[in-house]
């Protein structure tokens, strides 16, 4: 299987501050489901966000989808996004949209047809279990339909890899276990590579999984 | 409700901007017709000893654009001295050379007060008569109404571009997490902003379109009906029909300026 994301000696950190994540070396294959913890402000969301480029590497190097992270250009960069699924633990809805219009954002962006957006909403949406919301607005739902909304979205476009970030975090257990059937299937079903951040694995887990943890000293180990 | 306020509040401060900037034009217009007829009606009487031409004059000041010499019997017939026919021409024979110069531009007292010295230069110009403080006093006038009305109109505008900084604030408060999401999904630079961008367009042809409509019955019912010499003599400067196209350029290019600003300040979190 290919690797879809490559680090080797990889280092992160923000601008001023020292390093977060110190030479992480790792690879994950298409089709892996990889949970990454460790404790508050050991880096777990510093790593996912130079998954999606929001950080660039301070040094190493580090490979998503074939696309060399240090000095990806905007261009190149606005193309992997349009092929990612990405799940965030404050859900980051655009609340001035429908949830059918949230949904489908990523076909939106890519240009799909209405057509091609409505039916797509349409399947997804009964997936998440929200058929009948689709002209509802954000704020109108509970914490645990707008991590469904958010779900759905990161699912519309058959992305080739999921990074969630905390998404079970602030939910009831109902919505969390709908979560993680959705990213169980979304990586089984779909062959998609599934990271997630999580402070907590789940209890009943029912693919194989990979188990990073990053330590306080930014050291990353695989440990399952 | 919150939908009119948020446009209001763009096409409000753009009217007062496109206002300014057409109260400008058309203040330029009138004002340029006026400057020209006080320089038609002035002329500065110049005496000298010799015969003088356009060139003579010329090359003592570049200002002088047209040159008529008096008839000496014209001047001796206003000073009532044609009853005897020898003396009148014997008078006439001795009279120096009277010239009125009209000059090329609405020149400043301190400019006409250079031309002056420019001519008395000349050994052959005996006297020079500006009628300076008719002149000052007509042309103190002019500058006071034009420099206030500017003043008032740069004033007019810099709270029009205040009130569009605030608005784009209003706008970076409204559209900013909209702008993250769509980033982080790989939306290009004008997907983000073409909600914006279409609010902002909107916007600025009404703003257009309601200063044009104002300028018009400004000009088809107030002008008409006023005493203001000034513009009923250039009506036609009031307002034209291509102000709409400098108006909608002016408006267009100030939100797109507006829109770009902010969305290139929207940094991903």
């Amino acid at each position: 299987m290919p690797n879809v994301i490559t680090a080797n000696n990889l280092t992160l950190g923000y601008e001023s501050d020292e390093e977060i994540i110190k030479n992480a070396t790792f690879s994950i294959k298409k089709g892996d489901f990889v949970f990454i913890t460790g404790p508050s402000g050991s880096g777990k969301s510093t790593l996912l966000k130079s998954f999606y480029g929001n950080l660039a590497p301070r040094s190493g190097s580090l490979v998503v989808g074939g696309l060399d992270m240090v000095g990806i250009n905007k261009k190149n960069l606005q193309e992997l996004r349009t092929h990612l699924g990405i799940v965030f633990q404050d859900y980051k809805l655009i609340n001035e949209w429908t949830v059918e219009k949230n949904v489908v954002l990523p076909l939106w962006i890519s240009g799909y047809s209405t057509e091609v957006q409505e039916t797509q909403a349409k399947r997804l949406l009964h997936h998440v279990k929200l058929t009948g919301k689709e002209h509802k607005y954000p704020l109108e739902l509970s914490g645990g339909e707008q991590q469904r909304v958010g779900v759905a979205r990161a699912l519309s476009k058959n992305p080739f890899l999921i990074l969630a970030d905390e998404p079970t975090g602030n939910l009831d257990e109902y919505s969390s276990n709908v979560i993680w059937d959705l990213m169980e299937n979304a990586c089984h079903q779909l062959d998609t590579t599934v990271v997630v951040v999580t402070h907590r694995i789940p209890m009943v887990f029912n693919i194989p999984y990979r188990h990073f943890t990053i330590d306080e000293n930014g050291s990353i180990y695989e440990v399952h | 409700m919150k939908f009119i306020k948020g446009h209001i509040s763009l096409i409000f401060p753009l009217i007062a901007i496109l206002l300014g900037l057409e109260f400008f034009i058309v203040f330029d217009r009138t004002t340029d017709s006026f400057e020209k007829g006080l320089q038609a009606g002035y002329s500065m009487i110049v005496v000298s000893k010799d015969e003088m031409s356009i060139d003579d004059f010329k090359a003592w000041d570049s200002h002088i654009e047209h040159v008529e010499e008096l008839e000496k019997s014209k001047i001796l017939k206003r000073l009532n001295m044609n009853k005897d026919k020898a003396k009148q021409k014997k008078f006439e024979v001795s009279l120096p050379n009277f010239y009125s110069l009209k000059l090329n531009d609405y020149l400043t007292v301190d400019e006409l007060e250079a031309v002056k010295s420019n001519l008395q230069k000349s050994s052959n110009i005996i006297s020079i008569e500006t009628f300076q403080s008719a002149y000052q006093s007509k042309y103190e006038l002019f500058s006071f109404i034009k420099f206030s009305f500017q003043t008032f109109i740069v004033f007019m505008t810099i709270i029009g571009f205040f009130l569009i900084v605030k608005q784009m604030e209003v706008w970076n408060y409204l559209h900013a997490q909209r702008m993250k999401v769509m980033e982080i999904f790989g939306a290009s630079l004008f997907l983000r902003s073409k909600v914006l961008i279409n609010m902002a367009l909107i916007d600025a042809i009404i703003s257009a379109i309601l200063t044009s409509w104002l300028f018009y019955l400004f000009k088809n019912s107030w002008v008409q009906g006023s005493q203001m010499e000034i513009l009923k003599d250039n009506i036609e400067g009031v307002f034209k029909f291509s102000d709409i196209f400098i108006l909608l350029f002016a408006a267009i290019t100030v939100v797109l300026i507006a829109v770009f600003l902010v969305v290139i300040n929207v940094k991903e979190e």
